[in-house]
């Protein structure tokens, strides 16, 4: 049976139930590399040049991890998912920069996804995909259906339960999260709400962000992160902050920002890597809308690996003291 | 109404002789200078590349000088580019600025897109004196970078240093001052005998060193420390492929027809990177590949954080067309002196390369 390798990394925490269960579905088996660790992290950094950004020299680090375990490793280049909404550079040549930096990987299974270019052409490339697999059109077709059900049905979870996507995967594959959840039960009991906004491979990730959720849940604050929202809301908030998407995943920043700014909300915490090109406009999209509105209080935290473990607990420590005091003068 | 556009390279030449013949106020921007990078750096928000931070610093020149509409480049598939002038709209607005940012998609809005945009701010000119006042300015923006491709040529090898520079000076200028198409005729000539009469050392072989990397650094020497001058002073013929003529010929006219100037770069590119990354990353393999006979080395120019030239730098390393390749990332904390250090000893290490290989074939023929 063939291995796929399934970095734990970049857009595995949005797409890892569809992944999945096409892969199985055509007969392979899925190899997922264990959580970020410091060697992987090492290991990445060692082979880019140093204004990589942090996620990208994760990834690296995780298919480092994976060369042995498996005979194929994934790496999608999701180039857009909406017409002339374009993806960031390292997304458009992620398997490119992984075959040039890291030659020792097994043989790396890409596949571009564009929608700007037509549905025809997503369905080709979902068949060229299978033919690693399968030379029977129908049965790709088959897992291809049944990968879009389950990741319909992981957004759904998402929506209907509140959970992160650590949860829902959890929940769905049976990986389980690496520390659980720590959850207020009763969110009239929580001491504030807070949103974090940013993309699920900086929230997702326990080790590059510090255990930012499990830091927040243990001092009793409820956390709301974008995957919580239904897209509809997210995109309506895209419309209303700068008129309509530039970037493919600009939902998670601009649009969960602009929501949580006016719903649900106490406080809002963007995270976003030191460098990263799209997160440095939208972030700022949302820092300026925040203070128009003066209502909600915005705080950025930008993560790199020098990034000091005590330096952001004091900025969370103090931003969540400031949003008490605020409710307690306010009531 | 006053219109205005950021500098980059000489682009407000062509755009001032344009919009002066549509009888539209055009102001231009004061020369890219200390002020308008500290002026960008204080208002960019943090991360940004240094093209944001420059062209904000212009845009923000530009309305203290009372320009009510500017022009910002935009659209989608490139980089972060296509998002400036959303960003920059709002920060201007915040300063409390009231003015309106037209963005010029050129790649969505085409040639007829760029033409109704010219008339709208004309107030509605004739099509026919649009078209003359925009042929007029592609005739200036043409005779610039021919002088520019002449002038990288005498640099290199002129027995005074300075000279070529100075002239190509004197020619922007004239350029510039030229209001007819007979006088520009007449510079272009004068100037291209004149460029031609520079003494120069005619044993001189000049190293030649290939410039690519990102569009905008490459074009404005006040973001790139005019590598182009420094390497002429040491001694090395620069060759580019990037001038903005060409790039608004095959963008505006030759693209649509189907005929693509990069193709054969992208092709060069294809065995490392199969997939356009935005920018001009894809571009910047490519020319290394295409062009490792001809060039002893390549120069290779990005701002800090861009994102395709990230990138290029990452793949670059793996080409088997193995040529020395010297990054410089450009950004406001770049210092010249440093730039110029590494600029020397690259330009060492391409003279030893090139006298070795020499040796090598003086054994061979023994």
């Amino acid at each position: 049976m063939t291995r796929i390798g399934i970095p734990r990394a970049l857009l595995y925490y949005q797409y890892l139930p569809m992944w999945k269960v096409f892969f199985e579905h055509l007969g392979a088996e899925v190899v997922i590399s264990s959580p970020t660790t410091q060697a992987m992290l090492t290991g990445g950094s060692a082979r880019v040049v140093a204004d990589t950004c942090l996620p990208v020299k994760v990834f690296l680090g995780h298919v480092l991890s994976l060369a042995d375990e498996c005979d194929l490793i994934f790496v999608p280049a999701v180039r857009s998912l909406e017409e002339k909404v374009y993806n960031c550079s390292k997304f458009l040549g992620l398997p490119d920069m992984t075959k040039a930096v890291i030659p020792e990987s097994p043989p790396i299974l890409e596949t571009d996804i564009d929608i700007s270019r037509g549905k025809n052409q997503l369905y080709r490339e979902i068949y060229r995909l299978g033919r690693h697999f399968t030379r029977n059109p129908l049965k790709v077709k088959q897992a291809g259906l049944t990968a879009w059900q389950a990741h319909l049905d992981y957004r759904e979870l998402m929506f209907d339960h509140k959970l992160t996507h650590i949860e829902a995967t959890e929940k769905i594959c049976g990986i389980p999260a690496e520390k659980p959840r720590t959850a207020v039960e009763d969110p009239a009991s929580a001491r504030t709400t807070i949103a974090l906004v940013g993309h699920p491979y900086l929230i997702c990730d326990e080790f590059i962000n510090h255990r930012l959720i499990y830091r927040l849940e243990q001092a009793g604050n409820r956390v709301l992160t974008p995957e919580m929202i239904t897209t509809k809301e997210l995109e309506s908030a895209i419309i209303r902050l700068t008129g309509g998407a530039y970037w493919t995943y600009e939902e998670e920043v601009v649009g969960a920002g602009g929501y949580f700014l006016q719903n649900e909300a106490d406080g809002v915490i963007g995270i976003m890597a030191f460098g990263c090109g799209p997160d440095s406009l939208m972030m700022d999209t949302v820092r300026r809308h925040s203070a128009r509105t003066k209502g909600v209080p915005f705080m950025c935290l930008t993560i790199e690996e020098h990034t000091a473990e005590a330096g952001v607990i004091t900025r969370l420590e103090a931003f969540t003291d400031m949003i008490q005091r605020k409710k307690r003068r306010e009531t | 109404m006053r219109i205005s556009i950021p500098h980059m390279g000489n682009l407000y030449i062509p755009l001032k002789a344009l919009f002066q013949r549509l009888d539209v106020e055009f102001i231009v921007p004061p020369l890219t200078n200390q002020r308008t990078l500290s002026l960008g750096v204080r208002y960019s928000p943090e991360g940004l590349c240094i093209p944001f931070k420059l062209t904000l610093g212009n845009l923000i020149e530009v309305a203290e000088l009372g320009a009510e509409t500017l022009l910002m480049p935009s659209g989608y598939g490139t980089c972060r580019l296509g998002y400036y002038a959303r960003t920059q709209e709002q920060v201007l607005h915040d300063l409390g600025y009231d003015i309106e940012m037209i963005q010029l998609g050129v790649s969505e809005q085409k040639f007829f897109g760029l033409l109704k945009i010219i008339k709208r701010l004309s107030n509605g000119a004739s099509w026919f004196d649009i078209i003359s006042a925009f042929r007029f300015g592609m005739r200036k923006l043409n005779a610039l970078d021919r002088m520019e491709k002449l002038v990288q040529k005498v640099r290199a090898v002129e027995t005074e240093k300075g000279t070529a520079n100075r002239l190509y000076d004197e020619v922007i200028s004239a350029i510039d001052e030229a209001d007819s198409d007979k006088v520009l005729e007449m510079v272009e000539e004068d100037y291209s005998i004149r460029l031609d009469q520079v003494p120069r050392d005619s044993q001189d072989r000049p190293l030649i060193v290939g410039i690519v990397g990102e569009f905008y650094v490459l074009l404005e020497p006040f973001s790139n420390f005019d590598v182009e001058r420094e390497l002429g002073k040491l001694g090395v013929e620069v060759r580019r492929t990037t001038f903005i003529s060409e790039w608004i010929k095959f963008s505006l006219f030759l693209n649509p027809l189907g005929i693509k100037e990069k193709d054969r770069i992208h092709k060069a590119a294809l065995p490392y990177l199969k997939r356009d990354i935005g920018g001009d990353g894809w571009e910047s393999i490519g020319e290394k590949v295409l062009h490792n006979k001809e060039y002893d080395g390549l120069v290779h120019l990005a701002p800090f954080t861009c994102l395709p030239e990230i990138m290029a730098q990452n793949i670059m390393p793996t080409t088997r067309e193995n040529i020395p390749v010297l990054t410089i990332l450009c950004d406001e904390q770049t210092s010249k002196t440093g730039m110029l250090t590494r600029l020397e000893a690259f330009v060492d290490l391409l003279e030893r390369k090139r006298r070795g290989s020499k040796c090598d074939r003086k054994m061979v023929a023994i």
